[in-house]
């Protein structure tokens, strides 16, 4: 006989103090009263002596007897009195099912996900009736399915639902979750029941920390495996229509394997490449190819495995776009090597006569002339006329050397030339919303002014005036491209990984507030910045995209990945327990106890209480006496 | 704060049906309860007869003469002018109890009184504890049931009750014989039957409403007990218990039953109420049963 709920100090010490209430309550309620009649005649008349005047006696000292029962009962039940061995008891086990991306590997016929279902079932019929099961489906996340449940049905049921997900086992947060519920919300902490085939990282191998209540039953899975461990796709720094494709292969198993791996873009092969691997070792290999078109483009080894999940990556590269810039110039000839040097730009060059006001997209670049309107586009305007210029012209000025730049602004980014000397340029007089990007000693001589559209005006012409062998024209000519269109010249990286923790690698240290992580469907995730690894958590398979100022990392996080090593903990019980010997377990009684507490109270109500005055009374309230019409 | 009316309109419209009843004739007068045949001065038409010399001009009929050219008078009935007193108990005894019998007695007597006013009778409250208080004389109609009812709600309980004294006042007081309608609990520390019996003995008749509230027949309490008479200030201590109680109830009955005797004995009537009978339960029930009011 023991109690579940309460030690015995504690049920001593609430049972005194409800007893101590009860009899309190009970010698007020029957100490002398003190009331106020209309008459004492029919008092007079059925008087008796009054017993012992000074001291109280108790009253019907059986109410008080049922009363401090019936409390003891219902403490009773509340500790949760139970008869038998402690040890008896019914048990809490936590059930972890392996749900990460390897169970879906085949061995024959079955996969390990089947075999660890059935490894599941197994484990229940082995437990004691009364035993309690929490199902936990544990991949990168540690999710349970029931609470601790004594219904077998609603447990199979549970383990039947249980499929693998997408990415690699968190053994050792499942581990944490299933102390911490056996913890809080256990009555009596049973097994944590570990089933599966336990593949983890090796960094998590050496981390994770087995409980005494652990056993594991292991599911044996395939020993070779070889898969794609990273697929990356970028463009090319040096060509405007070139990707650079990387690709990284493991060989996860025992044995050494020479596998091809073929790369295809729109089902046309782009490259192909074997790998020698030995067991355990990653290799990579990078590729180029060269495409202004989207579509997919896909890896794959050419292998036949128990788990293909992670031999094929399939990539869906954007179209190379293109900034169009229209040059109206009379001598478009000077102008024609700059824009050649800049690649993602397509220049078309026309008469100052053949100006169209209606172009909306690209770039228009005025050279020397004003049209009747402003552009409706992006513009740049290369020594506009004094009185139509849209920054206004201060004056023109001869000789003129160019003292700053304005190195902190992405148009004068890696501009360091100074001391250059014009014959003549106009001096713009620019208000706060302009920038001055270059400046000499009478003024801005090159201003711009952001909004939409945007606009930049040049003071003079950078390739009639002493910049014309400078390095800084076309740089110049450059910056203003990329502001104006930064979405074209944004850095571009997608890379195919798993589920899980991310480590997005930026080229330099960012402000966390110019990061953006979004899903595909444009919802933000939280993210954290160190130097310049940002780093997330996606729990499901997507594409995340991470923006930055002028760079754009895609994660298409379809890839699933297999733990590099099983684990394997030492001086824990391992497969099957052997069926438990039925036992009476221990009985719980504590619904009897809280009924006959209920009914002992109810009795004391009928016997003792308001509710018998109240019956005797209106007996007697019945007239005795014929009451008749008097007339 | 606005005061909470002793009767509400709803409750009065319901009562204006209703007629008291007494069922001697007096001496003295014309009339009791029954319609009298007797022409003379009054509100309801009775007959026309030819015009004599010495007839009230008043009574002539002169959309008759106009018609017929001949002088018709008109008679009407002589209405009862019988008094109907109401001695209501105002001793502290009416104060305790679970509902207050004194509250309850008053709108017992705003009922009756509203009853009486409607049938033009003249009604007189009365109050009572150790001798007569100042009473209230209304009559002529239901417009003067205002001041009765101001006048019941300033009435305060207070002292003793002593029939004896009560019953030489008032036969001193009222030498006219009439209904005397008594509300009371009839918690006298010495005897009041006898001083009933003199009330009838002189020619009243008597309805006599035995107000009590349920504690007074049944006290709930057990044990041991300090009780304090509400009238006197006495106190006895003493042990009660449900034998006891028993024991109560029946000298209460047996107390109520000589009330009831007295009442049956000279030709009135009784009617015991407590107190968790409604007021409309009461005058629609047991009072109309024992015919005081139909």
């Amino acid at each position: 006989m023991f109690f579940l709920n309460l030690s015995l100090p504690e049920f001593l010490t609430i049972l005194g103090s409800i007893s101590g209430v009860v009899v309190a309550l009970y010698l007020l309620d029957r100490m002398r009263k003190k009331r106020t009649v209309s008459t004492l005649r029919f008092f007079e008349m059925v008087q008796r002596p009054p017993v012992l005047k000074h001291r109280r006696k108790l009253q019907q000292p059986w109410s008080l007897v049922l009363q401090l029962l019936s409390m003891l009962l219902l403490l009773l039940a509340i500790a949760q009195l139970r008869f038998g061995s402690p040890e008896r008891s019914s048990r809490d086990h936590v059930l972890i099912l392996d749900t990460s991306a390897w169970m879906d590997a085949r061995t024959g016929q079955t996969r390990l996900i089947d075999q660890a279902r059935a490894a599941a079932r197994n484990y229940l019929k082995a437990l004691s009736p009364g035993d309690r099961v929490m199902v936990l489906r544990a991949d990168v996340l540690a999710t349970p399915v029931t609470v601790f449940e004594s219904d077998r049905f609603k447990i199979e049921q549970a383990i039947d639902q249980t499929q693998p997900g997408a990415g690699p086992l968190n053994v050792q947060q499942a581990l944490d979750f299933a102390r911490q519920a056996q913890k809080l919300h256990s009555e009596r902490a049973g097994e944590i029941a570990l089933i599966g085939a336990a593949r983890v990282s090796s960094e998590e191998a050496s981390l994770a920390s087995a409980p005494a209540n652990l056993r594991v039953i292991s599911i044996n899975g395939p020993n070779e495996h070889v898969g794609l461990r990273k697929v990356s796709v970028r463009r090319s720094v040096a060509e405007p229509d070139g990707w650079e494709v990387f690709v990284a292969v493991e060989n996860y198993g025992t044995l050494p394997h020479s596998i091809p791996l073929a790369v295809q873009f729109g089902g046309a092969p782009v490259a192909s490449r074997r790998f020698d691997l030995k067991p355990g070792v990653e290799e990579s290999a990078a590729f180029r190819f060269k495409t202004r078109a989207a579509g997919w483009l896909e890896a794959r080894l050419l292998t036949k495995d128990a788990f293909p999940q992670d031999t094929r990556a399939v990539l869906e590269l954007p179209a190379q776009q293109l900034v169009q810039i229209v040059v109206y110039s009379d001598e478009p000839e000077l102008l024609r090597p700059i824009f050649n040097a800049i690649p993602g730009v397509q220049a078309t060059y026309k008469p100052v006569t053949a100006y169209d006001p209606n172009i909306q997209n690209g770039i228009v670049l005025l050279d020397r002339f004003a049209p009747p309107g402003p552009p409706q586009t992006d513009a740049i305007w290369i020594e506009p006329p004094g009185n139509k210029s849209p920054i206004p012209v201060a004056t023109t000025a001869s000789k003129v050397k160019i003292k700053r730049w304005r190195v902190d602004s992405v148009l004068g980014a890696g501009l360091r030339a100074s001391d250059l000397e014009m014959p003549s340029a106009e001096v713009f007089r620019t208000s706060p919303n302009e920038v001055a990007v270059a400046e000499a000693d009478a003024g801005a001589v090159v201003a711009a002014r952001s909004g939409n559209p945007k606009t930049i005006v040049l003071g003079f012409h950078p390739v009639r005036a002493g910049m014309k062998y400078e390095l800084t024209t076309p740089l110049l000519m450059a910056n203003i491209v990329r502001w104006m269109a930064p979405d074209v010249f944004r850095s571009w990286q997608l890379t195919a990984g798993t589920v899980g923790t991310v480590d997005a690698q930026l080229e330099s240290e960012a402000d966390p507030s110019t990061v953006r992580v979004q899903t595909e469907d444009g919802k933000v995730l939280p993210f954290t910045v160190e130097g310049k690894t940002v780093r997330f958590f996606a729990g499901a398979p997507g594409i995340v995209r991470v923006l930055t100022g002028d760079r754009e990392l895609v994660y298409s996080l379809t890839l699933p990945q297999p733990g590099d090593v099983v684990w394997k903990p030492t001086g824990v019980r391992q497969g099957m327990p052997s069926r438990a010997p039925y036992e009476p377990s221990a009985k719980d009684i504590w619904q009897w106890l809280a009924v006959l507490g209920a009914a002992g109270l109810i009795a004391d109500w009928i016997l003792f209480g308001r509710m018998r005055r109240g019956w005797v009374a209106a007996t007697q309230m019945i007239p005795k006496m014929p009451w008749r019409k008097a007339s | 704060m606005k005061p909470t009316p002793l009767i509400d309109s709803v409750f009065l419209e319901k009562l204006e049906r209703l007629t008291i009843q007494w069922q001697k004739s007096f001496a003295g007068l014309v009339g009791g309860h029954n319609i009298s045949h007797f022409a003379g001065p009054g509100q309801e038409f009775l007959d026309h007869r030819q015009f004599h010399h010495g007839d009230d001009l008043r009574a002539v009929n002169w959309r008759a003469y106009l018609r017929l050219e001949k002088l018709f008078l008109k008679m009407f009935q002589v209405e009862p002018r019988t008094p109907v007193r109401i001695l209501l108990d105002c001793s502290n005894s009416m104060t305790t109890g679970g509902v207050c019998k004194f509250d309850y007695a008053r709108k017992l007597t705003a009922a009756l009184c509203y009853v009486g006013l409607v049938r033009l009778d003249t009604i007189g409250i009365q109050p009572f504890g150790n001798g007569l208080g100042d009473s209230f004389l209304c009559g002529g109609g239901r417009h003067r049931f205002i001041p009765a009812v101001n006048y019941l709600q300033d009435l305060k309980p207070s002292g003793k009750t002593n029939f004896f004294e009560v019953a030489r006042q008032f036969i001193t007081k009222y030498p006219q014989r009439g209904l005397l309608i008594i509300i009371s609990d009839f918690l006298d520390d010495t005897d009041c039957e006898r001083p009933l019996q003199y009330l009838a003995d002189f020619g009243h008749e008597l309805m006599l409403l035995h107000v009590w509230d349920p504690e007074d027949r049944d006290p709930p309490w057990e044990g041991q007990l300090d009780l304090t008479d509400a009238e006197t200030g006495a106190v006895i201590e003493i042990g009660f218990d449900s034998g006891s109680r028993a024991r109560y109830v029946q000298a209460f009955d047996e107390f109520a039953r000589s009330i009831q005797r007295i009442g049956l004995r000279n030709s009135g009537r009784y009617v015991g109420l407590p107190t968790n009978t409604t007021i409309e339960e009461a005058v629609f029930g047991p009072i109309a049963r024992s015919g005081g009011i139909q």
